[in-house]
């Protein structure tokens, strides 16, 4: 009797473990992409690039960043407070490789009030059309994130960084990737902010009245 | 003065003891043969010592030789890994610039087609 429960007890063990570490190994990834349309792009793209990084990727990776030069010093700075940087990149051999709607779905995951929209432009031309979005998210009047999402007829990018992002520290990166144009986006995000929240001021007093 | 007669008595006793200690007695049966064995059998012990004492320097060697093994290959693995996570910090950082310099591009493109 004692050894039948050692062993369900044992095998319950086993279960349990199994169950975590799979739950562990499959976390969802923040970036709000439905894994069959990550796919069908990834299909159908000539040219991938997927980065996911995490929180302890990036800390990894910090770790590896010695500080040699000043680009390493000044990336490591920036990574080390952010909680994770996805991007995804598809190129196409022909236009029209992904529909609007697709787009559409993951531009609805950021439709929430700490998402503050800096971009949105759609432009159509001949065989196609240009979107782009600029999101900042904004807690307590902080940089939080950024998502980025840019559509060309044969292009696509879609960005996600996660975490304070530090304009001091992008300014720094201006050498190696061009990011000053990050801190331009950043300065956007602020007087963004500050309309949107000039404007709910205005409609709490005319709500007031 | 000492009797000359005691003394010679004395010789002879002497005598009879050295000539005692001179007769050839025959060794005891087996002797030779536990001689033999006590020698094979501290050789024996000497050998198997060394023997004992190269297994455990070998055993030694291979275990140093495995730990420092396995320090480098961590080691190096680590590296390697922390190499390709921080060319994907890069990767992503490239990929984001490229965005938004190509959006910064396209915006001005569009502004001074505006202002046209």
């Amino acid at each position: 009797m004692i050894a039948l429960i050692k062993s369900r007890f044992a095998t319950l063990l086993i279960v349990v473990s199994a169950l975590t570490l799979s739950a562990l190994a499959q976390q969802p990834s923040p970036l709000p992409m439905p894994p069959q349309l990550e796919k069908d792009l990834a299909a159908r793209a000539s040219d991938v690039t997927e980065v996911t990084l995490n929180k302890s990727m990036l800390a990894f990776a910090s770790k590896f960043m010695h500080g040699k030069d000043e680009d390493d010093a000044s990336v490591r700075q920036l990574i080390e407070g952010l909680d994770g940087i996805y991007v995804r990149d598809y190129e196409f051999d022909k236009d029209g490789a992904y529909e609007p709607d697709q787009l559409e779905q993951v531009r609805k995951a950021f439709a929430t009030p700490e998402w503050t929209p800096i971009i949105h432009e759609r432009e159509r031309h001949g065989n196609g059309s240009d979107t782009t979005d600029i999101l900042m998210k904004v807690v307590n009047g902080e940089n939080r994130g950024m998502f980025i999402l840019n559509a060309e007829p044969r292009e696509l990018s879609i960005v996600l960084i996660l975490g304070p992002i530090r304009v001091e520290d992008l300014g720094r990166l201006h050498g190696i990737a061009g990011l000053g144009a990050l801190a331009e986006v950043e300065k956007d995000s602020h007087a963004k902010v500050k309309e949107k929240n000039k404007d709910t001021t205005k409609v709490k007093k005319d709500g007031d009245q | 003065m000492d009797d000359p007669m005691d003394e010679r008595n004395q010789m002879n006793g002497f005598e009879d003891q050295l000539t005692q200690a001179f007769v050839r007695r025959p060794a005891p049966p087996g002797l030779k043969r536990r001689i033999l064995n006590q020698r094979a059998q501290r050789r024996t012990v000497q050998m198997r010592n060394r023997v004992v004492f190269w297994q455990r320097l070998a055993a030694g060697f291979v275990l140093a030789a495995g730990i420092g093994g396995g320090y480098t290959w961590h080691h190096v693995d680590q590296e390697r890994k922390g190499e390709a996570a921080r060319k994907q910090v890069m990767t992503a950082l490239r990929i984001t610039n490229r965005t938004l310099d190509q959006i910064q591009a396209r915006l001005a493109a569009r502004e001074s087609a505006e202002h046209e």
